[in-house]
């Protein structure tokens, strides 16, 4: 009961807080679409072919030339390409100062800059997921949140050592009519929890996996990314240029002909290594379209040097996004996963009622105690 | 009215396992079948509480 009590007291403001952004988050691809227009792009045969990427990144380059470009982004949904862009790798590293263009993967056409302003939808995405998954301070927001979420599961589970003993003398689902707001809510309380319980607890755990996601990523690059370029060194770049990204992503596929490109890092960037384009693919079933590969490719001699396997706990954080998400399951997923959102935003809420009315009542006793 | 223990967790956990099933089903199946018991299967906890809640304005209405 104690435990029960004060992870769920430390962890309900917040919680509601999660709980309530997260709905609107759930339908976060739905909403962007709703509120951006995009039908500025053009109609144009489903086999159309695609345009150069190297046209892209020159055109990107042409109408920034004081800054670097840092990735580009492919898009499997739409024919889009996002390029993006910074005055250094550390502005990169700065969301805030990170600039994008995105074109029109078919005809090479600009759909849109940043700068130009931020579109309605992806504003109001980008605050929800702000007090969501970071409250607008970065990574202390996230690992504050992190733990959290483990007092949130602590808090389930407590609650369902609880929910044993109390049950033994109810039906199961009874809710006590008649016997004042309290036992109802109780009730409630109880049937809401122990129903949505093992959602929660899904939902709970891949949260607190995926707020690791920044030191998870900076370990790999630590250790096993590192180790890949130590083993490489010895071959300084030979030639200065750049070799061809188109190349290097045509390369990719040659390799892999089961999966399909989505972004790629330049070299430099602290999301990848010294000399190479680091290239994320992804695969076609539900699933594996989940697990990337992220590939090396030599960018100054365009070879392809190395497919690399990504350790357990990058496997763990990636199969934690869907399952936290509830985006893997079309529409109707999506609004079951809003529903037992509410559910749980109920619980929550009735557990602050039923402590705030039991803490009204021994006040009541107190005082009529202190009368006698 | 005491009731057992068994009876206490057998609805628990079915809708533990269905929600379970319904996770999985919809990442690890390959489309076809799979989405649409998936929603079945997350669905479920949803129609429970639903069905408490009516017995439950049943009995009162009764009484």
């Amino acid at each position: 009961m104690v435990v029960h009590k004060w992870t769920s007291l430390a962890c309900t403001a917040f919680l509601l807080v999660i709980c309530l952004t997260g709905l609107p988050l759930i339908f976060r691809e739905e909403i962007s679409d709703w509120l951006d227009d995009s039908s500025s792009r053009a109609e144009l045969p489903a086999d159309a072919p695609s345009a150069d990427i190297d046209d892209l990144v020159a055109e990107a380059r042409r109408r920034h030339p004081d800054m670097i470009v840092a990735a580009i982004l492919i898009d499997d949904a739409k024919p889009q390409v996002v390029v993006w862009m910074a005055s250094s790798w550390a502005d990169f590293q700065d969301a805030g100062r990170r600039r994008f263009i995105k074109f029109d993967s078919r005809t090479g056409q600009v759909l849109g800059e940043s700068g130009s302003g931020k579109s309605p939808g992806a504003a109001f995405v980008d605050w929800m997921l702000h007090l969501h998954a970071d409250l607008f301070v970065g990574l202390g927001g996230e690992l504050f949140l992190g733990v959290i979420g483990l007092l949130f599961v602590a808090a389930v589970v407590s609650g369902v050592v609880l929910y044993g003993p109390f049950m033994r003398k109810l039906a199961f689902g009874a809710v006590r009519q008649g016997q004042g707001s309290r036992i109802r809510w109780l009730d409630l309380h109880n049937l809401l929890g122990i129903v949505t319980l093992s959602w929660a607890l899904v939902v709970g755990v891949t949260g607190v996996v995926n707020e690791l996601t920044t030191p998870l990523f900076a370990l790999w690059q630590r250790t096993d990314l590192r180790a890949v370029l130590a083993a490489q060194a010895g071959t300084p770049p030979t030639v200065p240029e750049l070799s061809s990204l188109q190349a290097a992503l045509a390369a990719v596929r040659g390799a892999m002909p089961d999966r399909f490109a989505t972004s790629a890092a330049f070299p430099g960037s602290p999301y990848g290594t010294p000399h190479h384009y680091l290239i994320w693919t992804k695969g076609t079933t539900p699933l594996t379209a989940r697990l990337l590969t992220p590939v090396m490719v030599d960018a100054h001699t365009g070879e392809l040097r190395e497919i690399l396997t990504l350790p357990w706990y990058l496997r763990a954080l990636e199969v934690s996004r869907p399952l936290h998400f509830g985006d893997y399951g079309g529409l109707p997923l999506k609004v079951i996963w809003a529903l037992l959102d509410v559910v749980t935003i109920t619980v929550l809420a009735s557990g602050l009622y039923l402590w705030l009315s039991k803490r009204r009542q021994r006040d009541q006793v107190e005082v009529e105690a202190g009368r006698g | 009215m005491t009731t057992r223990n068994s009876a206490v967790w057998r609805w628990p956990i079915m809708l533990a396992l269905l929600t379970v099933f319904g996770l999985l089903s919809a990442l690890l199946g390959e489309g076809g079948v799979w989405w649409p018991l998936s929603w079945l299967a997350l669905a479920s906890p949803l129609v429970a509480i639903g069905a408490c809640l009516a017995a439950g304005i049943d009995r009162t209405a009764r009484h």
